[in-house]
């Protein structure tokens, strides 16, 4: 697994690149040096495999500079305010260059549609009711008590006072500019009211750049600075949280790292989603813990696809095995259709509910079966005979869908189990630095071996999934071997591991034997690793369902 | 009760009472006592002459909850009307009265009633919201008409 993320030969590189990965080259703050250096790995430094993958880790402050290094860009392209710049590249999803298209093909049309009416008119009013416009004639805009007041292109009235369309309270010429607002779209309401407006669409449902005036069919999207100022500190808070949310939510290139607590945000430029049927793109977070990016599953999942993992998980939460239980240990009553379930007894059934008698193994009439009572011998009748195949054929699905769960269960719980087998090492190893003269550095061969040994539980217990979707071919043999090598090896090492140290002399012969399993279990692992990824690219995998 | 949200509906009222479009009716509903409501509002609803709504006059019940206008009113035909976008309930599936959608605190119950007159010749099919309706209006057009005739006959006002 590489972690290089200064690695610039992108094998998957391709032309869907946007706003979010123009920043490759300045951006070096993600050393992964720094935490390799920290896990003492069994192999040699990492060399990038062609189905791994390259991504950086980046800050919540990264992430904010980059939007703001897009929106200075379009605001100069464009000549249009640094607010304007970040409603027209969020109406864009953050394509910079569609925007631009659109907006020097039709730049009235790309403002209106992002939200934003043209700057050339600001007064036009589309809203089918705005309040009685003898209250608004036209006076140019004085400076206003609030800096983006000063920026409204609205006339507040000359004369007479102004009525607040939702709350309907009464304001007079002076109190006009001090306390109601409008964008540019002219819609004008009262602050209290904007602010409970903005108040209720940020922290009830969870808007942020999507917010638009208040006047009904009016699509003026409400600029940043202004929220900003309606609101309190706390709700502005939140709202830039949900801009920044909705930035990287937009974003192929960008996720959030899964783990609880964690504010780092990963990027890989190399997982586009059609790239996914043949990539595994596991990257490791900052925070030391590892993640799918493709799908965002908080740990490794590899060798298995993302789409695959979905698939099993699905099947192990939902009740679809119960209907498949069912079907494979009961039969029905074959007058009322009432569930049964043999749980003893002879062949001679009396269904409980319509007292109708049958044969429970050729689901015939027991009337027919005369005196051969308790020995059925009429295997050769039709009804019968269907029964029993249907029967048959979801015995062997629900057989096999547990032979390939109960491994997978078994290595998840045996992963579960990780901190107690660490525990447990760490107190061998003390006991080895006490009896056997070794010092630290000598026992730390025992702590790596449980290292290999977790690492190749989970690829295991993945491997279960991924060979209950295997179609039955040489190729799939050739896996389940490379699975049972595996899971030899790791059954090996985890009885010595689990050996008791009585002298010295035991003590040299067992580390010598643990660090050369471990080797082994690594060689293993990687092979399965490296053999199944590899048979993605080379499409040589053929899966049961469609991927 | 918001003191926003009164102050608004008196309003309303007052602007009601100056001028309301023909044929429809808007009130708050009185209690037993003689005391008003202003959060509860009983509002008919005219078929629009030359559909085959024409005739009938629709009840709706209108609750205002006290974030209105923040939030949307709740609007309930009462007793349930058969239409395509109108819950078993009674409730009507209408984006304007969706704070989700496109519901605004600048809405008037005016725009509200023309809105819902309005849906009521034009079903929106792509968001059903009761079977009958919706399967009748899909499959048998002429016998989805005779039932809205019929229903407009028995919600004729006396």
């Amino acid at each position: 697994m590489s972690s290089d993320g200064e690695n610039d030969d992108f094998l998957y590189e391709d032309d869907y690149d946007d706003a979010f990965d123009q920043d490759d080259e300045i951006d070096s703050t993600s050393e992964p040096d720094v935490y390799d250096a920290l896990s003492p790995a069994i192999e040699e430094a990492p060399q990038k495999k062609p189905y791994d993958v390259s991504w950086k880790v980046k800050t919540l402050q990264e992430i904010i500079d980059m939007q703001n290094k897009e929106i200075t860009k379009i605001q100069s392209v464009l000549e249009v305010p640094a607010s304007s710049a970040a409603i027209l590249l969020r109406h864009y999803v953050w394509n910079s260059e569609k925007l631009q298209e659109q907006f020097w093909n039709d730049p009235a049309t790309a403002l209106g549609e992002a939200g934003l009416s043209p700057p050339s008119s600001p007064t036009t009013r589309t809203a089918p009711l705005p309040p009685s416009p003898t209250k608004r004639s036209t006076r140019s805009s004085k400076a206003g008590p609030s800096s983006f007041l000063k920026r409204t292109k609205s006339q507040p009235p000359t004369s007479g006072p102004f009525e607040c369309p939702i709350c309907c309270m009464e304001f007079d010429q002076q109190a006009v500019e001090r306390n109601t607002y409008s964008m540019g779209c002219g819609h004008r309401f009262c602050k209290d009211c904007w602010t409970e407006y903005l108040a209720g669409k940020v922290k009830g449902e969870g808007e942020s750049a999507k917010i638009q005036c208040m006047e009904s069919g009016c699509g003026r999207i409400v600029r940043e600075e202004v929220i900003d100022e309606m609101v309190t500190q706390d709700i502005s808070k939140r709202y830039h949280n949900l801009l920044n949310a909705a930035f990287v939510a937009d974003s192929p290139t960008l996720r959030w790292c899964p783990h609880p607590n964690c504010e780092y945000i990963i990027q890989c430029n190399q997982a586009p989603t059609r790239m996914l049927n043949q990539l595994v793109p596991t990257v490791e977070c900052k925070c030391g813990n590892d993640l799918c990016f493709g799908c965002g599953y908080a740990a490794s999942h590899r060798p298995v696809l993302c789409k695959i993992v979905r698939m099993w998980e699905k099947k192990c939460a939902d009740d679809s095995e119960t209907a498949n239980w069912l079907q494979a240990n009961t039969k029905e009553c074959t007058k009322c259709q009432s569930t049964i379930e043999k749980n003893g007894g002879c062949n001679h059934m009396t269904c409980k509910k319509c007292k109708w008698e049958f044969c429970w193994v050729c689901m015939g009439p027991w009337s027919e079966h005369g005196t051969s009572w308790y020995q059925c011998n009429r295997f050769d009748e039709k009804s019968g005979i269907d029964a029993r195949d249907t029967q048959a054929k979801s015995r062997a699905s629900l057989e096999r869908y547990l032979h390939y769960f109960n491994r997978w269960a078994n290595h998840e719980h045996s992963a579960k189990l990780d901190a107690e087998f660490y525990q447990k090492t760490e107190k061998k190893m003390e006991q080895m630095q006490n009896s056997g003269n070794l010092s630290w550095i000598e026992v730390q061969f025992a702590k790596q071996a449980v290292d290999a040994v977790i690492r190749a539980r989970i690829t295991l217990k993945w491997s279960y999934c991924m060979a209950f979707y295997l179609k039955r071919n040489n190729m799939t043999e050739l896996f389940e071997d490379n699975q049972r090598d595996l899971e030899r090896a790791v059954e090996n090492l985890g009885y010595l591991l689990e050996q008791n140290i009585s002298d010295t002399e035991s003590i040299s012969k067992l580390r010598q034997d643990i660090t050369n399993q471990a080797a082994y279990v690594q060689k293993r692992h990687d092979i399965l690793m490296d053999d199944t990824l590899r048979g993605y690219l080379e499409r040589r995998w053929e899966f049961s369902v469609e991927i | 009760m918001s003191n926003l949200a009164q102050a608004r509906l008196h309003e309303e009222r007052k602007q009601w009472r100056k001028d309301h479009p023909f044929g429809f009716y808007a009130k708050p509903v009185k209690a037993a006592d003689g005391t008003m409501n202003i959060m509860l509002w009983e509002v008919g609803i005219p078929g629009k002459a030359g559909t085959i709504w024409d005739g009938g006059v629709y009840k709706v019940m209108m609750t205002f909850p006290d974030e209105f206008p923040t939030k949307p009113p709740k609007c309930k035909f009462d007793p349930p009307l058969f239409h395509p976008n109108v819950y078993p309930s009674g409730t009507i599936c209408l984006s304007i009265l969706d704070e989700e959608k496109n519901w605004k605190p600048s809405i008037t119950i005016k725009q509200i009633v023309l809105g819902v007159q309005d849906l009521l010749d034009h079903p929106n099919i792509g968001d059903p919201a009761q079977i009958d309706a919706y399967q009748m209006y899909k499959n048998d057009k002429n016998a989805y008409e005779r039932r809205v005739k019929q229903q407009a006959i028995e919600r004729r006002p006396k």
